[in-house]
């Protein structure tokens, strides 16, 4: 469950996030859509604690992100926009390395990272050192790595940036796995088409404001728009970033 | 706290694997003893040489002055004919000195005037300068010797012509000069600590931020001062093993060369020093370690960082250097200044002087607090947000 209340952030003179408000329940993926550059990072890097908000709030499970960020971390799962492996390692040792930095240890650290394994399909590349990964190969490590923990809330940002066809599916069936686990999903995207296909409610960010927000059908009648595509550039007020 | 084990355990795993970067920093710490090594024989050659060996001088016009050639056969100098091009032979460096005797000598001789010959050298050639003195000097000791000889046949006493006489009390010896050499193995010992950290920090650090691998690093759920304690420690053995090699290859070139014989002097440097000084270098690791991990943490980019580090360790081993010349006696304040109080200190050792275990003391203590300072701003640097936005 991540509450989010005004959240603001600006870097030198450029206001990057401006009065920034929804939440996201358990139990249901939430997309924040926009443009490139239009805060959707700086809001996800303030919500997993890397930034600190200059105003309002933002809560994960009930944990103030500024107040007790520790707390915050221990129960997100986060695919950030920088998702560097260690490429000396193998995908296994990248896993447990960040299994070990939240606690976790011995038979059931190694059995969390090899149901991790299966589940992202990834056994034939387990014991592999990860130079020379392709970006999907890649991408699956740094997922593995970010939900070692089991985390409830899960925040991807642009996870299906650079993947090919066949990649970008598997992660939409990740994503909506993730869901009937009950977990609460929250992720970025630039592409229109992907969170309206995944998502219980888009929240369209630009300019670093909410410019709407709601269930894909609670936006088309906002908007007074016959597709979500039109919905959404009549939110954004223009046409630039869609994909 | 386990998480510092967890961090130290996982770059040590990873900066292991990267066998070309240690191997290679390996091959560099033997430039040091061999470059060092290759100094001592040419440094000791040169004394052997220049004090042993009789001088050799080619000389043009040996017919006019018979008996100056002979007064120098007996002096011990070898008289060679002259090549044609006296000159271009002494450009050229195949001649240290040549002395050329004009054809009117032996008529300026007999009537009695100054009669002028010529020395040809070049007195910007280092290795000559040895020669070049003791020719001038077998010269005029033949002038003096024919002066006081005239002035005695006309009946006035010599010492009419020495109003003053100087006599050198030189207290350098061989020993001393060798030992000004010495001055200089504290520096290779400290760069090396310094040289043996760095690719392991760049790699944790800088090399972090580059690949990306930072941001994600940093969600998880660890005060971030463990993180730095974590890399820092995990350039420790690296450093310290680059510190055992660099002395093992100074202890090695010290017992295969003759030192004794080549420079006259006998060099602490059996087990009992390599130990002391080994243990006086190690608040140096930790400095070396936690200065390289704070700049290292500035710079974007492996490339960035790898062009800051060498300044570092320069700038703290460069005052060594210069205790070569300039010696500076083992005073409180000397030991304040982390890596300065060390040199001198391993520089006394190398001396076999008496040292003070205050002095010791007082080093690691001053050095292991300045690190101590140095590690604390690298945590406040990671705990701020420049870290991720690099701006």
């Amino acid at each position: 469950m991540i509450q989010v209340q005004g959240l603001s952030k600006s870097f030198g003179k450029v206001k990057a996030v401006q009065e920034v408000s929804f939440s996201a329940p358990d139990g249901e993926i939430t997309g924040l859509l926009g443009p490139n550059g239009a805060g959707k990072s700086t809001t996800l890097r303030m919500l997993y604690t890397l930034l600190k908000p200059e105003g309002g709030t933002a809560k994960v499970d009930g944990f103030d992100v500024t107040e007790s960020p520790v707390e915050v971390q221990k129960r997100i799962g986060v695919l950030a926009d920088a998702r560097g492996l260690y490429l000396r390692l193998t995908s296994r040792e990248n896993i447990r390395y960040y299994g070990r930095l939240h606690g976790l240890e011995g038979e059931q650290l190694e059995k969390q990272i090899d149901s991790l394994l299966v589940l992202l399909d990834m056994q034939h590349i387990a014991d592999r050192k990860t130079e020379g990964f392709s970006t999907g190969e890649k991408l699956k490590v740094a997922i593995a790595r970010a939900l070692v923990h089991n985390p409830k809330n899960i925040l991807l940002d642009e996870p299906t940036n650079g993947l090919d066809v066949m990649s970008t599916r598997a992660m939409r069936q990740f994503v909506l796995r993730l869901r009937e686990e009950g977990k609460c999903v929250l992720f970025t995207s630039h592409i229109m088409q992907e969170v309206a296909a995944l998502c219980n409610q888009i929240v369209i960010i630009a300019k670093g404001k909410v410019s709407a927000n709601g269930t894909p059908e609670e936006l088309r009648k906002q908007t007074g728009k016959e597709t979500l595509e039109d919905a959404f550039v009549a939110a954004i007020g223009s046409e630039e970033g869609l994909g | 706290m386990k998480n510092i084990l967890v961090i130290f355990q996982k770059e040590m795993l990873d900066n292991l694997r990267d066998t070309r970067s240690w191997m290679t920093g390996f091959f560099w710490l033997l430039f040091g003893p061999l470059l060092f090594g290759g100094m001592i024989v040419m440094l000791g050659n040169t004394f052997k040489e220049s004090t042993e060996k009789p001088l050799s001088l080619p000389v043009l016009g040996v017919e006019h002055a018979p008996n100056l050639i002979k007064f120098l056969e007996q002096q011990n100098v070898i008289i060679l004919p002259a090549p044609a091009d006296l000159q271009a032979a002494v450009i050229a460096g195949d001649i240290n000195v040549a002395l050329i005797i004009p054809e009117n000598y032996g008529e300026d001789f007999s009537a009695g005037e100054t009669a002028a010959v010529q020395l040809v050298f070049d007195s910007t050639r280092q290795s000559a300068i040895v020669d070049i003195e003791r020719a001038k000097n077998v010269i005029q000791s033949y002038s003096r010797y024919i002066g006081v000889l005239r002035l005695s046949l006309r009946g006035v006493s010599p010492e009419v012509m020495s109003v003053i006489q100087i006599e050198e009390m030189d207290t350098a010896t061989p020993q001393s000069q060798a030992l000004i050499f010495l001055s200089m193995l504290p520096y290779f010992i400290i760069s090396a600590i310094f040289n043996g950290a760095s690719p392991v920090i760049i790699d944790a650090t800088a090399g972090e931020r580059e690949r990306g691998s930072l941001e994600p690093l940093l969600i998880n759920p660890l005060s971030r001062s463990w993180v730095v304690i974590g890399k820092l420690l995990s350039a420790m053995p690296f450093a310290i093993i680059t510190l055992l090699i660099t002395l093992g290859g100074f202890a090695a070139v010290f017992q295969i060369l003759p030192i004794e014989e080549l420079l006259g002097i006998q060099i602490g440097f059996n087990l009992s020093t390599l130990f002391s000084i080994f243990l006086i270098c190690l608040p140096i690791v930790f400095i070396a370690c936690a200065i390289q991990t704070l700049i290292a943490s500035y710079a974007k980019t492996t490339k960035e960082a790898s062009t800051y580090l060498p300044f570092v360790s320069l700038i703290l081993a460069l005052p060594g250097m210069a205790l070569a010349f300039l010696p500076v006696k083992p005073e409180l304040w000397t030991m304040l200044i982390p890596t300065f109080g060390q040199q001198i200190l391993i520089n006394q050792f190398l001396r076999a002087e008496p040292i003070s275990g205050m002095n010791i003391f007082i080093s690691a203590l001053a050095t292991i607090l300045i690190s101590l300072v140095i590690t604390f701003i690298a945590v406040k640097l990671y705990e701020g947000e420049r870290i991720i936005t690099g701006k």
